[in-house]
């Protein structure tokens, strides 16, 4: 069936795991639209794997399929060997998938530190009860964890605001705090959500510094979805484009830009 | 003055030093670094080993004695460590400015020849490799942070801590050759080169001598009593001699301990949680901070800004006088103590000086204003005035004798005498050895006797018997009738004023003063923004007819000042104008210490220039600028000529015009 | 010193003390109010409910009584035993999380994404539905309760305050012990909003239910556990009070208490929430003692609360510590 054992290498030389996460013909309707019809692909553990689209492709409809914010009528979701059973969001992330989201999910009315420790939650273990006592585990978890956080807020340079209330940061900073409670939470896949959205040229190139950085550094598997061709190309390792709700390339940068389809669905029929 | 190769004590070199430390009270904290939010600590004993270890990592890559080794990055344990360690096997160390561009840093590296450089990360990294084909000396590369640096190419390239396991690794090979070379070191061995940035021409390197950094050092520590017990902050460029006197030759002379921030960003909490008892700043962080204050002043309740403005006026009236120990009558004195309690106590633990004994700031004038807040808080806030030549120290003021328009008596140890022109000269054990390189300008700066041009004008004020600065001596100038023109001290009087963040004043050869005018874009959008009034760009908000009125009325006040003064009266501003961009080093409109390029800017803005004096009312101009990714562009604009009334003056000065 | 002033002092430390019971209250709602926006209108009913609840159990009454009775035609009323009263406040406890799962599942989970209104109109139905309910099973009779707390007059306060004004304050020792409870809940409250996993979890639930679930907060659980939480305190405040006055009926009515204390303190502060109360307390006794009963005729008590509340609503209406209501532009 699902063959984990297959790596490759990429073009730079970095070595790329076996099949992290197989979709196999998923379908998603909203009533009597279809959102995603028929979609299969794969992720590879420690690749960078872009879903792009021209707006309205379905992009984000996939990405919340794979974080169990949709569940598809028809398909199956494979994650690790197994498959998937219909799951909630909560479910899915403490199975190690964590996310990011377009316009921002964060908790407000928190501090930067405060919202990075929650993308922790999965980590910690210890009960109500030795919490309350702040005793041997508890005190250990919350040291460790607080630790780890650091070294994410240290990562993604955000130190000078840590005791900052995340509602009083501009927008740069804010997806970059997102970033960091997802990466709190070591994720074995990242879901970027059009990180890059309504940044400027400056914010994105850091930005984009980062997810490769993460990539880099902690060797995460990141699935991003991005309408902005450049940045994507220049930052993954495989593209799958969607358009209509429907496959119509997958492959390395260079493949998907000589795809014909591909080229008529950016240039010649634009739908936004 | 005879000089010995050694100090009195056998405490000759700052390896020397940190020996006597590690003895004295190896296990009390030497550095400190915030990292990953805790501040980690190192004893003298724990500093002494990382330098050990490094320097024996320096060995096994090949430094060989004499060697210039550059040193790049914000103010970090492990680059103190990196100086030291360099000293300790006979090689200099050459601390850059690390925000400086790629070319600029060029030039210094092949200036001295640097076969190593030890730097922070990639961002360095990437820097010095692109100009790598003009830095033929260079070999190697030490970096701190591994990050994004792994797929690089690591024949010469190295990360700190592989090369001090390599260096603990090879212990036995090279402990005899450092200890030799460590003997060796004595008062003339060079301690550090450091690079002056100079309104001019190209950095010169000052070489400064084990017994320029101690003596200097000894004698300042012990004028204001420093002990091991004091905490500094280090937070200002570890390439600018002044940082290497606090956290290198007086931490080390003294025993304290040097804090590192976590990051630049970070500085203000960082300082707020060591809470330092020295402190040093410039002129424009005290600045920003009371800004900050007054900003936040403006939010506060009304009760929360009754409470601090009934109390501010009280400490403006007796703060000073109680800081220097003078008669205060017992209920002005109660007063103020419950002032310390409700305001002037929570206010100072916000600013991060609750603990300050003692301050310093330096390199600019201080706006009066400005400076007699910080010490109506009592905080002892003192002036001093020095060079790198003089490594450091030329003035201070001794506490309770405290000015804001003097820069105080001479250090100890250091002589004055000011010559025929005004300008002002010095000699002192702290004197550098020479400019490397460079005879010529060691010649025209440091005469047979020591003595030593300071390039700037002054005289000694009477009343007080302290230096006053007047300008530097070659902007000095004088006007077409022959009075003196002093362009910086007009400048100043100006930018005391939070809404002007620079200006500058020509003059030289004219009949009268005019003056370019720079915004504070914090401050003057602060009152944008409490007033309604919208704007998109620095350019907007400067041309604001509102705005301008401001300035305008700014420069009058000053006019009016310098007109009480009969040696300046001439120097008031008949004109003036709003530039529509913001000064820049990156433009080279600036220096990286952020001093007005003079020649500079009159020859970019010479169409500004000279409708400044061709009476026209406004004038169309278009200017390059260099963003900050180092791509060009240019703005364009219609600035408003403006003329600011001037108080007549009655008759020249005979002296003056001589 | 005047007698009037001293007085005023008694009479101030009373209202502090009745203002501990409000804010105990109104601690309920904002905790509920803060982590599902369920402006609780049954807050006040489960107080009476958990009341209810625990004299039931330890006087061995028999829950439906009347129920199983008329259905049957017996007789039953009483176990026949008395339960302890710790051991009934940790049952009481349990029935007040079952309640607390039953009225998350049954109804609030149906509920999300729904305009506060309905969700506000479900909880007066919930209110209306548990106070039948808790007659239903437990009798609609006055009881009282006593669980062991001290009563009566402070003695050592009146010697105190005797020797210094001449005239020995009347405090109650129920409210110096519901004061001291009142405080170390608020405090551990506090403590585990800030510090514990769940405490994070529920704010961030407060804050972002979309976010919260991103890093796997399952909603229901922090529903369940924030409803389980109002019924401790519910518990607490239906303790206090049925001690004070008895359990009855308008034990519920308290709830209308506390909402001018909501409105003084914020509807989303914990701190708001205590020192809301307080100023309630306070003002309301202070008032009628030196204007109410003097000059108005007395009974000002009943509305003092609400024209403060009004009055706070016009010059501040996100309360005295409640987050700014501000329009971004």
């Amino acid at each position: 069936m699902l063959d984990a054992t297959e790596g490759y290498t990429t073009e730079d030389g970095r070595k790329i795991g076996g099949v992290v996460m197989e979709m196999k013909n998923i379908t998603l309707r909203f009533g009597g639209v279809t959102a995603i019809e028929d979609i299969s692909f794969d992720v590879h553990e420690g690749e960078i794997r872009a879903i792009i689209g021209p707006n309205g492709a379905g992009k984000s409809s996939m990405l919340n399929v794979i974080s169990g914010f949709y569940n598809p009528q028809e398909g199956e979701v494979w994650y690790k060997g197994a498959k998937r059973p219909p799951m909630k969001p909560y479910q899915v992330a403490r199975q190690g998938i964590a996310r990011t989201f377009q316009n921002i999910a964060l908790f407000e009315g928190m501090t930067v530190l405060d919202n990075v420790m929650t993308g922790r939650i999965r980590q910690m273990k210890a009960g109500l009860l030795s919490q309350a006592l702040w005793k041997g585990k508890a005190e250990r978890e919350e040291v460790e964890n607080r630790a780890f956080v650091e070294k994410i807020i240290d990562f993604l340079e955000i130190q000078h605001i840590r005791k900052t209330p995340v509602g009083r940061l501009p927008y740069g900073l804010k997806k970059r705090v997102e970033l960091a409670r997802a990466l709190a939470a070591e994720p074995s896949i990242l879901l970027l959500d059009e990180p890059m959205a309504g940044m400027n040229v400056e914010e994105k190139e850091d930005m984009s510094r980062f997810v490769l950085d993460v990539n880099d550094e902690f060797g995460t598997t990141i699935v991003l979805i991005e309408h902005d061709m450049g940045v994507v190309m220049d930052l993954s390792d495989r593209v799958v484009v969607m358009d209509y709700g429907k496959k119509i390339g997958d492959g390395t940068p260079d493949e998907v830009r000589g795809n014909q389809a591909v080229i008529d669905a950016y240039l010649g029929v634009a739908h936004d | 003055m005879a000089q010995s190769s050694s100090a009195a004590d056998g405490l000759s070199s700052i390896p020397a030093l940190l020996q006597r430390n590690v003895e004295r009270m190896g296990a009390r904290p030497a550095y400190r670094e915030k990292e990953f939010g805790i501040w980690q600590s190192w004893s003298w004993a724990e500093t002494a080993a990382e330098i050990e270890a490094l320097a024996l990592g320096l060995l096994n890559l090949g430094v060989d004695e004499g060697d210039f080794i550059a040193i790049a990055g914000r103010n970090r344990p492990y680059f103190y460590w990196a100086m030291v360690a360099t000293q300790c096997v006979g090689a200099i160390p050459v601390p850059v400015y690390q925000d400086s561009a790629a070319e600029e840093m060029a030039y210094v590296l092949d200036h001295c020849g640097a076969r190593f450089a030890i730097v922070e990360d990639q961002e360095q990294v990437d820097k010095i490799i692109e100009v790598q084909d003009q830095l033929h000396q260079l070999e190697h590369m030490i970096y701190i942070d591994p990050r994004g640096l792994r797929k690089y190419d690591h024949h010469k390239l190295h990360q700190y801590s592989h090369v001090q396991e390599q260096g603990r690794a090879a212990r036995e090979e090279f402990a005899e050759d450092l200890a030799a070379r460590r003997a060796k070191l004595d008062y003339n061995s060079t301690c550090v080169m450091l690079y002056t940035s100079g309104t001019t021409g190209k950095p010169k390197g000052v070489v400064l001598s084990n017994r320029n950094i101690i003596e200097a050092s000894k004698s300042s520590a012990e004028f204001d009593h420093l002990t091991k017990n004091e905490e500094v902050l280090a937070y200002l460029p570890m390439a600018w001699v002044g940082d290497f006197i606090f956290s290198i030759g007086q931490a080390y002379w003294c025993g304290f301990c040097v804090n590192c921030p976590e990051s630049a960003d970070t500085m203000q909490t960082d300082l707020r949680e060591i809470g330092p008892t020295y402190y040093f700043a410039p002129p424009r962080v005290f600045e920003t901070q009371l800004t900050n204050v007054m900003i936040r002043m403006e939010d506060a309740g009304r009760f929360k800004k009754w409470l601090f403005d009934h109390f501010m006026a009280h400490a403006r009236k007796v703060g000073p006088a109680i800081l220097d120990g003078k008669n205060v009558g017992l209920g002005a004195r109660l007063k103020y103590a419950l002032g310390n309690l409700l305001v002037y106590g929570p206010l100072k633990d916000t600013l991060g000086l609750a603990r300050v004994r003692v301050g310093y700031t330096a390199g600019e004038a201080i706006g009066p204003e400005i400076f007699d807040f910080y010490r109506s808080l009592g905080i002892n806030l003192k002036q001093l005035y020095g060079q790198t030549e003089a490594s450091v120290f030329i003035t201070l003021q001794p506490d309770g004798e405290v000015h804001s328009d003097t820069v105080g008596v001479a250090a100890p140890g250091v002589e004055l005498r000011i010559a025929d022109t005004g300008e002002v000269f010095y000699r002192s054990a702290g004197v550098f050895e020479e400019y490397y390189k460079n005879a010529e300008s060691t010649a025209s700066t440091k005469d047979a006797e020591g003595w030593v041009a300071t390039g700037d004008a002054g005289f000694i004020d009477e009343a007080t018997g302290h230096l006053r600065i007047i300008d530097r001596a070659k902007d000095v100038g004088q006007m077409a009738d022959g009075q003196m023109f002093a362009p910086k001290y007009v400048e100043n009087k100006l930018k005391f004023y939070p809404n002007i963040l620079e200006a500058v004043v020509f003059g030289n050869g004219r009949k009268q003063c005019a003056a370019f005018i720079n915004i504070d874009l914090s401050a003057v959008g602060n009152w944008a923004e409490r007033n309604n009034i919208g704007y998109a760009s620095y350019q907007e908000l400067a041309g604001h007819p509102k705005v301008l009125e401001t300035i305008k009325s700014h420069v009058e006040e000053v006019n009016r000042s310098l007109a009480e003064d009969p040696m300046l009266a001439h120097c008031q501003v008949h004109r003036f104008l709003v530039l529509h961009k913001e000064l820049d080093a990156d433009d080279g409109e600036m220096t990286r210490t952020r001093k007005v390029r003079r020649g500079v800017i009159s020859e970019k803005f010479e169409d500004l220039l000279g409708a400044l004096y061709d009476g026209s009312d406004e004038i169309y101009t278009t200017t390059e600028v260099t963003y900050e990714d180092g791509r060009k562009g240019s703005i364009s604009a219609t600035l408003k000529i403006i003329d600011a009334e001037v108080v007549p003056v009655d008759a020249p000065q005979q002296e003056a015009a001589e | 010193m005047p007698e009037q002033f001293i007085w005023g002092i008694e009479v101030f430390l009373n209202g502090l003390m009745a203002g501990v019971l409000y804010a105990l209250v109104a601690l309920g709602f904002v905790l509920i109010y803060k982590a599902s926006g369920i402006f609780n209108y049954a807050q006040g009913v489960m107080a009476l409910f958990a009341a209810l609840t625990l004299v039931g159990i330890m006087e061995g009454q028999v829950p439906f009584s009347h129920l199983i009775n008329a259905t049957f035609g017996t007789e039953i009323h009483h176990f026949g035993w008395h339960v302890p009263a710790f051991a009934a406040i940790l049952l009481t406890m349990v029935v007040m999380i079952a309640l607390a799962w039953v009225v998350n599942t049954l109804i609030f989970k149906h509920l999300v994404n729904q305009e506060p209104i309905i969700l506000f109109m479900a909880t007066i139905g919930l209110a209306y539905f548990l106070e039948g309910f808790g007659d239903m099973m437990w009798g609609s009779d006055i009881k009282t309760l006593n669980v062991g707390l001290p009563q009566g007059i402070n003695p050592v306060i009146d010697e105190v305050t005797y020797n210094i004004f001449d005239y020995g304050f009347f405090i109650d020792n129920l409210d110096i012990v519901a004061t001291v409870i009142a405080a170390a809940l608020v405090f551990t409250l506090i403590v585990f909003a800030q510090y514990t996993k769940q405490g994070r979890a529920m704010r961030a639930v407060a804050d972002d239910h979309q976010a919260a679930l991103s890093v796997g907060i399952s909603l229901n659980f922090i529903w369940v556990m924030v409803w389980s939480l109002a019924g401790f305190v519910a518990l607490v405040a239906g303790i206090m009070w049925g001690t004070k006055s008895g359990v009855q009926f308008s034990l519920s009515l308290i709830a209308l208490k506390a909402l001018p204390v909501l409105m003084l303190g914020g509807f989303t502060s914990i701190p708001g929430a205590i020192v809301g109360g307080l100023l309630i307390g306070v003002g309301e006794k202070l008032f009628e003692f030196a204007i109410g009963a003097p000059y108005l005729g007395g009974a000002t008590e009943i509305w003092f609360a609400y024209v403060l509340a009004l009055i706070f609503l016009v010059f501040r209406p996100q309360g005295l510590f409640g987050e700014k209501i501000i329009e971004r532009v």
